[in-house]
């Protein structure tokens, strides 16, 4: 403040009040700040802190959802991975009649006749497996519309689309695996070689059958290596999922420090200002009050 | 020799001369907390006796006692003409910092709830939409969503609207406001010259003058210049609003509301000439909000709404819904196609219409999901938004600073000015006190000349009685 020849009433008490409104209004903003919990209420008091916590909350809105996706692509692999063991279980069981049936050289017709039908059962048991179905849509339909991937003669409907699920920031991650991926095409074809297989006990032709074995060998490989590369992916959006909340950690305490008040600090300037503000408060009551009036008699 | 009783007439002009002290004291006191009162002090001059040289003209060499020359109004013309400066700035500062003070206010960001997060809210919902495309209920909820976000645009240029025509009859009040100053400034100067003339003291007109004057420097950041015969003129912007008694008038002409304003901007200017008057202080603040800051946010957020129409619609037109329809318009905007922040609505209404498949007849998502992911792209919606907050918070933060500073300015120069022409009760006591004494002591001589003049005209001559 500058030192003025003259002083007067009017001047210093207009001078007093700005001072201690400045002191209240300051008062004011660290109350308003402890009270709402945040430093940033609106753009003007830090004009990049604000564009950082948009951004930042964008950022927690979007790992949110990565976390989300990797969880329904969680679920969708579980099913397949699910799925696809029970089958090659189910897979070996075939194998095992098939050899059987291909050792068993005297063997009556009717006993050949019930493994065919055995055969034939698991045949239809592995189609409705591969029919599984999460949230309503046919995990090995690709993107089909419809409700199933095989139809009952064990012929593929789905489509070739694949589904992913966004997982991280650029990162897509397929959750799916189509029929033809899983079981083979043409005549390796699980179903069609299963079919082949109880046809060929049927008729006893075993040269056929042995041929049909090995088909179903590789139509057997083909099912472990998909498996397997679900597998991969199951392990690989799990990490995402554990990334993402590993991240969303972060970003929230990223943007608690720009937004959020330093409490210590905070009540720590809050108590200096009042001090402050009291001790202005007295200052201005014994320099106003007094002059010479009361000292005249 | 002086005459034998010319003591008397001095000490009686000591009288006089203490009780005016005394009643300008007793007037500064009583004045003590007007606004705009300047202290008045008396001025005393010693009369001169006769110095020239008269066959009748006896003088003593002394004077002839005191007399009220007149009573001064003490204050700076030069303080005054700053305060008015620095009180216009202070008034356009503070009026701008207020208008971005309620633009933020409008868009209350940062918040969890604000458009920002409604964008949000919007791409996660394309998200579940990417997720589960054979979901309706998926689908409806981000049409769902697609409609908080537009009516939240729409309601933030409804927002600018409204505070633009606040603004604007404002301003239209204030023009009556400064025409009516103008015309009591020059009834003012029309009393204050003529009583001059006349010799009659103008102190409390001057001050009521003043206070009118630095109204006007507040309001629209006028000046003024005082002429030799009393009267002051008055300038708005360089021209003259109070020429000493005659006025000018201006008036607001110019759009009515803010859509109209890009293509009629608004003008004030003086009614005799027509030439635009450039304003000053809390007008020359609103005129700048109406035709500069309104239409910058406004201009924005028409920007926000069209790159997010386009951005979606362009993505969306590609894709096949559930219904198999393809090239249809996510967003919607005026009937000729231009999509702004006012006219941003959803174009779709049923779920089986919102495009998820590149192919169709699948359950693709690719359409959906390139749709989520447009919250993070470069140069997006969301980061045009975001950049205009940014501009809003600095713009602000700036007004906010200058404001802060222009008003310690001001406090400062009225803290001068009050050092002039303020009372001071001390001061006024003690002159109270030294009228006092004044005329005690005035008295006093009066007794002492009585007294010597009873014992010359009773006691003289009594020898031997």
């Amino acid at each position: 403040m500058t030192s003025f020849s003259r002083v007067t009433e009017t001047g210093s008490r207009t001078r007093v009040l700005s001072n201690l409104q400045r002191a209240l209004g300051r008062g004011q903003q660290l109350q308003d700040q402890l009270s709402s919990g945040k430093q940033i209420r609106r753009p003007s008091d830090s004009p990049s802190g604000t564009v950082t916590a948009l951004q930042l909350r964008g950022e927690l809105r979007a790992t949110q959802q990565y976390a989300r996706n990797a969880d329904d692509g969680e679920g969708w692999l579980g099913v397949i991975q699910d799925t696809m063991s029970g089958m090659s279980s189910q897979m070996n069981k075939a194998r095992d009649l098939t050899v059987q049936a291909l050792n068993g050289g005297d063997a009556t017709s009717q006993s050949d006749e019930a493994l065919a039908v055995e055969i034939d059962n698991i045949r239809a048991s592995l189609i409705e497996s591969a029919n599984t179905r999460y949230m309503n849509r046919p995990v090995f339909g690709g993107t089909t519309a419809g409700s199933t991937a095989y139809d009952a003669a064990g012929t593929y409907v789905g489509d070739n689309g694949t589904t992913s699920r966004t997982v991280g920031s650029n990162t897509k991650l397929r959750v799916d695996t189509t029929g033809p991926e899983a079981f083979g095409t043409g005549n390796n074809q699980l179903f069609a070689v299963l079919k082949d297989i109880s046809d060929k006990i049927r008729s006893g032709d075993k040269d056929g059958l042995n041929q049909s074995l090995n088909n179903l060998d590789s139509a057997g490989d083909l099912m472990k290596s998909a498996l397997s590369d679900v597998g991969a992916r199951y392990n690989r959006i799990t990490q995402m999922k554990d990334s993402a909340q590993d991240r969303l950690l972060t970003v929230t305490s990223q943007l608690s420090d720009i937004e959020d008040v330093d409490l210590p600090k905070t009540i720590m300037e809050l108590q200096v200002q009042q001090t402050s503000y009291q001790a202005a408060l007295a200052a201005s009551a014994k320099v106003i009050q007094p002059s010479l009036i009361d000292f005249l008699r | 020799m002086g005459s034998t009783f010319g003591g008397i007439n001095t000490a009686l002009s000591a009288l006089w001369a203490q009780r005016r002290g005394l009643d300008v004291t007793g007037e500064n006191i009583a004045n003590v907390n007007t606004e705009g009162y300047s202290r008045q002090r008396v001025q005393m001059q010693q009369n001169l006796s006769s110095v020239k040289a008269r066959s009748y003209a006896t003088t003593d060499g002394i004077g002839e006692g005191v007399r009220v020359s007149g009573v001064e109004r003490m204050r700076s013309e030069f303080l005054e003409n700053r305060a008015r400066t620095e009180h216009g700035q202070s008034a356009y500062l503070q009026s701008q910092a207020g208008s971005l003070g309620a633009i933020e206010d409008m868009f209350s960001e940062p918040s969890d709830t604000a458009l920002q997060s409604q964008l949000h809210d919007m791409w996660d919902g394309w998200n579940d939409v990417a997720n589960n495309p054979q979901v309706p209920a998926a689908r409806s909820a981000v049409l769902q969503q697609a409609g908080t976000v537009t009516d939240t645009l729409n309601n933030a240029h409804n927002h600018l609207s409204d505070e633009w025509t606040a603004n604007r009859t404002q301003l239209s009040a204030y023009v009556d406001e400064i025409n009516s100053a103008a015309d009591k400034i020059a009834q003012y100067n029309d009393t204050i010259v003529q009583a001059t003339a006349a010799g009659r003291p103008t102190n409390e007109l001057q001050d009521q003058r003043d206070t009118q004057i630095m109204k006007l420097a507040e309001l629209a950041g006028a000046t003024a210049t005082e002429r030799d015969n009393g009267a002051i003129d008055v300038f708005i912007g360089n021209s003259q609003l109070v020429s000493q008694f005659q006025t000018r008038t201006m008036s607001l002409s110019g759009a009515q509301d803010l859509d109209a304003q890009a293509g009629n901007p608004l003008v004030m200017s003086w009614d005799d000439t027509g030439t635009p008057i450039t304003l000053g202080g809390t007008m020359g603040g609103i005129a700048d909000t109406l035709s500069t800051m309104i239409p910058k946010y406004s201009t924005a957020l028409d920007k926000v709404a069209e790159q997010l129409a386009t951005q979606v619609n362009t993505v969306h037109k590609a894709g096949f819904s559930a219904d198999g329809s393809t090239n249809l318009d996510f967003f919607s905007g005026l009937p000729d196609g231009t999509i702004t922040a006012a006219s941003i609505k959803v174009a779709i209404t049923d779920p089986d219409q919102v495009a998820t498949s590149s192919t169709t007849g699948t359950l693709n998502n690719s359409v959906a999901d390139t749709m989520a992911d447009m919250a993070s792209v470069y140069g997006g919606a969301d980061q045009t938004y975001q950049s205009m907050i940014g501009q809003l918070g600095v713009d602000a933060q700036a007004a906010n600073r200058r404001a802060q500073i222009q008003a310690n300015v001001t406090d400062q120069v009225d803290a001068a000015r009050s050092s002039e022409s303020g009372v001071n009760l001390d001061q006024e006591m003690t002159n109270l006190l030294t009228y006092q004494r004044g005329y005690e002591a005035a008295s006093r001589v009066l007794t002492t000349i009585d007294s010597m003049l009873d014992q010359l005209i009773n006691r003289t001559g009594m020898v031997g009685r």
